[in-house]
């Protein structure tokens, strides 16, 4: 006992120790299966062929490449999700911020910021689901609700091509404004009072107040908000899944379902292994950029 | 209405079931340095808010030169407010912070302007640092461009309110030098919230002594410290404050162990309870007796500024304050001499000063 106490109080056996078990989970349960995974990207290897899994070099990343409705297909649509959904949120998760933050002595104010973040509380896939019932050509509310403003034929909304890949994107919005206006409530709290009230004093104009004071003080909550979000959008596959699994055709098929098909489904495992080294290539940079920036702030304090 | 000042005309505010502020009636005149004195939760800085118009007054009426302003926006006001917390626009230069109010002024040419805000940046010591951004400057200097900024415009009123107190001792003293150099040169209305009372006396031309929500007592520094109105002022003013000895009129005047002889007392008076007040500084100490002294035994002494003695004494079974510099070497539970000069005693009757004395 005497002696584990005497070699604690060795600085650096100390850390080691104290490192250990971090260290040991990160290696066992984040290294090693990154290691793996990049080593099966390597291989042929399906689960349900029985065939031992062959070593084939570059070629499932030849074939990702190179398929037509592969993973340029699935990619555009994902960028072009993540755009549309983090923007259309920060929009309105900001318009939401400022009309919460300028009505603080509004009688109700607590329930309705209970209410808007409800959505952002449940499950995906229970998000999912009961908006495929609401958007249900035959039985849904939406288009029991259009009827009554007039449109005679039903759209199917999850099934019509045109509409599909919007409805889903709605559907995202709908689950995660209340997390933009989060965040856009916690900048625009961190905006000390003291400035707004001189720079009434000082006759500031609105834009003024926006550009020196709210905008310098809640730019790094928000931004935070924002690669949260890009980060999250970019794996989107609980809500699709039960709305529409990827289709019509491939027009709701994001990089993360059809991974979810190839891995889960199909069991081609050499294959998925491939896609997700890409995906999770694309992943770091954008990691990169959220560090970075996070940087920024420590960098600036620092100075 | 043509009174120049600020007029605060039966001014109440309430926040919920506390009040604040309690049907104030003040006028704080053109062109002097008024200072709010008074303890936390006074309702000083409630004050300054609603002359600012940062908060909006339950009842009465503020007005500024002749115009009420009660329900005008800040902005509308021409005033010019220093906050606790210095305000200094980030990403802005401090020549930029000053220039800024500037800007909305259309009857400035661009000469004018850059000619007014030099004046500033010399006036507060700054000029040798117009480039600098917010973080290059300690809490003194971003208060000192906060000051810049508020005086620049050349409002007609300027309030301070308790700028001192997130800066650090040494940088307190220059800021205050500034603040006067300032009163000084540009003669606007200033009104100064603080609850430091050497920063007042340094200050005001008068000062307002503010206790639950009231004005005790508004009258020149010097007034305040020697005539106070009620023990209240007596006690908060100085340091440490009034020494206060119970008294009974009887028929030779007025009586109390303390007092080696009666003390004349005056014509008219009340049956309330009577106390005279004096302060530590006042009172006459010596090793030995003298003429008019009592016994009194030495219960704590502390060493203040410039060997000064701090000492709590016990005389006749009350506790009494003395600073002196004459008695060096005291040690508790000596016995020494103390007199209370009857020219330097005041009397309160129920903790309001009795005016004329007999």
């Amino acid at each position: 006992m005497e002696r584990l106490a005497r070699m604690l109080d060795d600085r650096r056996t100390l850390v080691f120790v104290l490192l250990a078990p971090v260290l040991a989970f990160f290696i066992v349960f984040n290294t090693i299966p990154t290691l793996w995974l990049l080593g099966l990207s390597f291989y042929d290897y399906s689960l349900t062929s029985g065939m031992p899994p062959e070593y084939v070099g570059f070629r499932n990343f030849v074939q990702i490449f190179f398929n037509r409705n592969g993973i340029w297909g699935d990619l555009s649509r994902t960028f072009i999700f993540v755009a549309c959904a983090v923007s259309i949120q920060t929009l309105l998760g900001l318009a939401l911020g400022f009309l919460f933050w300028g009505s603080k002595n509004m009688p109700g104010r607590r329930l309705a910021l209970t209410l808007l973040f409800t959505p952002m509380v449940l499950t995906p896939v229970a998000t999912g689901t009961f908006w495929r019932f609401i958007y249900d050509p035959t039985f849904g509310a939406l288009n029991a609700i259009m009827g009554v403003f007039g449109v005679t034929e039903p759209i199917n909304f999850l099934g019509d091509p045109a509409f599909a890949y919007w409805a889903v994107l709605a559907v995202d919005c709908w689950m995660w404004t209340p997390f933009m206006t989060l965040m856009a409530l916690a900048a625009l709290g961190s905006v000390p009072k003291a400035e707004l009230e001189a720079a009434e004093i000082d006759r500031l104009t609105w834009f003024q107040q926006l550009r020196l004071i709210v905008w310098h003080h809640g730019k790094f909550i928000l931004m935070l908000g924002m690669l949260l979000r890009t980060i999250d959008s970019f794996k989107t596959l609980d809500l699709i899944i039960p709305m529409t699994n990827g289709g019509p055709g491939q027009q709701t098929r994001l990089v993360a379902v059809e991974l979810n098909k190839q891995a889960f489904q199909s069991f081609n495992m050499g294959w998925s292994s491939a896609y997700a080294v890409l995906l999770l290539l694309i992943s770091i940079a954008m990691t990169s950029v959220f560090i970075h920036v996070l940087n920024l702030r420590r960098r600036r304090e620092r100075s | 209405m043509s009174e120049t000042g600020i007029v605060i005309d039966g001014v109440t505010k309430r926040f919920g079931t506390f009040t604040a502020v309690d049907d104030l009636h003040i006028t704080f005149a053109d062109g002097e340095t008024a200072c709010l004195l008074g303890p936390s939760g006074c309702g000083k800085t409630t004050l300054m808010r609603m002359i600012a118009g940062l908060e909006t007054p339950s009842e009465g009426r503020i007005i500024i030169d002749g115009t009420d302003v009660t329900r005008m926006r800040p902005r509308r006001r021409n005033i010019g407010m220093v906050f606790q917390y210095p305000v200094m626009y980030p990403t802005l230069t401090v020549r930029e912070n000053i220039a800024l109010p500037l800007k909305r002024d259309a009857s400035l040419s661009a000469a004018e302007r850059a000619k007014r805000v030099d004046e500033v940046l010399e006036v507060i010591d700054m000029a040798g640092r117009a480039g600098a951004f917010i973080d290059e400057l300690d809490s003194g200097s971003r208060q000192k461009v906060a000051v810049g900024r508020s005086v620049a415009r050349q409002t007609k009123v300027v309030l301070f309110d308790e700028p001192t107190t997130n800066v650090e001792v040494n940088a307190k003293l220059t800021l205050i030098r500034t603040f006067k150099e300032i009163s000084r040169r540009l003669r606007q209305t200033a009104v100064y919230v603080t609850h430091d009372q050497t920063e007042a006396m340094t200050l005001a031309d008068k000062i307002a002594l503010m206790k639950d929500g009231r004005i005790i007592q508004y009258d020149s520094p010097a007034t305040l410290y020697r005539q106070p109105s009620t023990e209240f002022g007596g006690w908060f003013l100085g340091n440490p404050g009034m020494n206060f000895i119970p008294v009974t009129h009887t028929t030779r005047g007025l009586e109390s162990p303390l007092l080696a002889a009666p003390v004349p007392a005056p014509d008219r008076l009340g049956s309330g309870a009577l106390r005279v007040g004096i302060r530590p500084e006042q009172l006459q100490a010596g090793i030995e007796p003298f003429e008019g002294s009592v016994k009194a035994e030495v219960e704590d002494c502390i060493v203040g500024i410039a060997g000064q003695l701090l000492v709590r004494l016990k005389v006749a079974d009350e506790t009494v304050k003395l600073k002196t510099g004459k008695l060096p070497g005291l040690r508790n539970h000596d016995t020494i001499h103390v007199a209370f000069p009857n020219e330097h005693l005041q009397l309160f009757e129920d903790g309001n000063r009795v005016e004329e004395r007999g």
